[in-house]
């Protein structure tokens, strides 16, 4: 049973961070902006349930109070109707995912635009402020989304049993994985995705054939922040509530990028291999937090021995293995294309 | 202590971290994301000291500036320069910061857990306002502070413009590659910039207990406004971290101060939304900043700016 539960947490935590994970691939792998304000985005993912769909089905529901009280009554009302009405789990389901998904992608443009024309550096930090700002704010204000109180959410598998809740959610976050690998994958692999890589490469390239940085950098954070917040939402509505302060800046944007350089950014399969190696070494590592602390015989908590050996992890992957598990694969010719540069080729030759 | 005396200590503690932040911006291109965690560092060996050997926070101000300076050294020898010398992108420089950030914090949370367990405290937060006292009419901090600003400007000042050094450091601060054509040695200037930006940050950090409550997290909190007051003052000058330091502490703690009159005292917790305000209108209306100048533009490493 140990076991079990043991491969199913990790399971749960590969399809959540995959998926945060792949949305800062089509960012900084492909696109290469450094978006160090990645939490704001499973931010807004939670916002989305905890905040909006909760408050529409409060109003629909006629439900009176403050958003942590309501959102405590409509948990009662709605779990036992979702245990009745499986379709109703799934309504508010797709509800969930779609609002995050749009109201991340609106985020991610809007967060990226102070700092769209600018430099990396510049960029970098930008995002970063403005994640940190929205996360004090949404952690302390507490009529937001409850704050550190945090509000509870419907239970959408209400009418699984509740031994089989984990594996329904861990398979779910499998499919919401796939699904977004499979679409991302296919995002990248399009005209648009070796446009980003080319705009990674070279700017002046990009806009000296007509194409706008600007727009090109706006569309792409709201991509990335659209499948970010999918997570953000996903974990929100497993956990059956929301709690800001869970959305900190070492887990859901750290994390992310030491996920993405150690698998080798610009590689999906690199992505998800860096995923499944970090989700594994941590999950061991909170399962058996106490057992480490009492054999080390630690005189404080575990989680800060986890930050050092991660930060040490980075700063190891960035001086020797840059490019990740698995390098980024050179991009793959179309046979009109790989003929007309090897007709090239053959031109130079004569 | 008065709103405006919180203001000023503040401003000059901004004005410490911002120095240091633009310092090692222009002499290695990457903005320093480690910069919080290295003033908590700071309020961390002032603590113990307090601690362990009943050391007033004033007096511990010495040691704070020698250790500080040294894990600034540590950070850019042991951490960056490798990275400069494999031609590292400043992007991948600035993800180490961050992990070096990480790494700062990691060793702050446990170190704290270890002292309050040593101590037998139950609080991991602590403040030093108790230990001040009033000096010629207001509160110590305030002149202590403002005095700590006026001899590092004061050093600053008589190092780069009258001695040699200072006109190699800052031939090397605007064009590396000439200076290194003139004999100068441009990774000295790069290891000076790191001590002294290591050393302000600690000396700020022993100070900044006097004001707010300190927790291993805490530079996480200041980070944005250390950010905020560089890039308003231009992140390339140090003249312009001064005016940045200045405007970005004053408005933080004023507007605010204001706001709360008129709407109630739960808006002191969004301090921080007008540092980014702030700077969000600097990126809009002026990129470069108050003192506009960019010294140099470059994204990735050349083996003839580095030694």
């Amino acid at each position: 049973m140990a076991q079990e539960y043991l491969l199913l947490d990790i399971l749960l935590w590969f399809s959540i961070y995959l998926i945060v994970a792949l949305s800062l691939n089509v960012e900084y792998g492909y696109a290469g902006i450094p978006n160090f304000g990645r939490a704001l985005a499973v931010l807004v993912g939670a916002f989305a349930v905890g905040g909006v769909v909760n408050r529409i089905l409060i109003s629909l529901l006629g439900i009176e109070g403050g958003i942590i009280e309501a959102s405590g009554s409509l948990k009662s009302v709605l779990n036992p109707a979702i245990a009745q009405n499986p379709l109703l789990g799934l309504g508010i389901l797709l509800l969930c995912l779609g609002v995050a998904a749009l109201l991340g992608a609106v985020t991610g443009a809007l967060f990226i635009l102070p700092s769209a024309k600018l430099r990396h550096d510049y960029l970098a930090i930008t995002l970063l402020a403005i994640s940190e700002v929205m996360f004090l704010v949404a952690n302390y204000n507490t009529s937001l989304i409850g704050g550190y109180y945090g509000v509870s959410v419907p239970d959408v598998l209400a009418f699984v049993p509740g031994e089989r809740r984990f594996l329904s959610f861990t398979l779910l976050g499998l499919v919401l994985a796939l699904v977004v690998f499979l679409l991302v994958e296919r995002l990248l692999t399009s005209p648009y995705g070796r446009l980003l890589k080319a705009m990674r490469e070279n700017e002046d390239v990009v806009r000296a054939f007509g194409r706008d940085i600007l727009v090109l950098r706006i569309k792409t954070v709201a991509i990335g922040s659209a499948i970010a917040a999918l997570a953000g939402a996903f974990y929100s509505l497993y956990s059956v509530n929301v709690i800001a302060s869970t959305f900190f800046r070492v887990d859901w944007t750290f994390f992310p990028f030491l996920m993405l350089l150690l698998g080798g950014m610009g590689n999906n399969r690199g992505v998800a291999l860096g995923v499944l190696s970090f989700v594994v070494v941590k999950v061991l590592l909170t399962v058996y937090k106490y057992e480490i602390k009492a054999v080390l015989h630690l005189p404080f908590e575990a989680t800060w021995l986890e930050y050092m050996l991660f930060g040490v992890l980075m700063l190891l992957i960035l001086y020797y293995k840059p490019d990740g598990l698995l390098r980024e694969r050179p991009l793959t010719l179309t046979p009109p294309v790989r003929s007309a540069l090897e007709q090239r080729g053959k031109e130079g030759e004569t | 202590m008065s709103v405006l005396e919180g203001a000023l200590i503040y401003s000059n503690l901004l004005v410490l971290l911002a120095i240091g932040l633009t310092i090692t911006y222009i002499t290695t291109g990457v903005p320093n994301f480690a910069q919080g965690s290295m003033a908590v560092v700071g309020a961390y060996v002032s603590l113990s000291l307090l601690v362990f050997f009943n050391m007033h926070p004033y007096y511990s101000l010495p040691v704070s500036f020698l250790l500080g300076g040294a894990l600034g050294v540590g950070i850019y020898a042991l951490v960056l320069r490798p990275m400069i010398r494999r031609e590292a992108m400043v992007v991948t420089l600035m993800i180490a910061t961050l992990a070096v950030d990480l790494i700062l914090l990691g060793i702050l949370g446990a170190y704290s857990d270890a002292l309050s367990q040593l101590t037998r405290r139950g609080t991991k937060k602590f403040i030093f306002t108790p230990l001040d006292f009033k000096l010629a009419g207001t509160d110590a901090i305030l002149l202590v502070s403002s005095g700590v600003i006026l001899v590092t400007l004061l050093s600053l000042f008589l190092l780069l413009y009258k001695t040699r050094f200072g006109i190699a450091l800052r031939a090397s601060m605007e064009n590396p590659a000439l200076a290194e054509i003139m004999g100068v040695n441009v990774e000295h200037t790069r290891l000076f910039s790191w001590f002294l930006s290591g050393s302000l940050a600690a000396v700020a950090g022993s100070l900044l207990p006097f004001r707010q409550e300190i927790v291993p997290a805490t530079g996480a909190i200041i980070i944005v406004s250390i950010f905020a007051a560089s890039i308003v003052g231009g992140l390339g000058s140090i003249y312009g971290a001064l005016v940045g330091g200045f405007f970005i502490g004053m408005s933080e703690s004023l507007i605010t101060f204001y706001l709360s009159k008129q709407l109630g005292a739960g808006v002191l917790l969004y301090s921080k939304v007008v540092s980014l305000l702030l700077l969000i209108a600097a990126l809009i209306l002026s990129p470069r900043g108050i003192a506009g100048l960019r010294i140099w533009r470059h994204n990735r490493w050349r083996r003839s700016t580095s030694s």
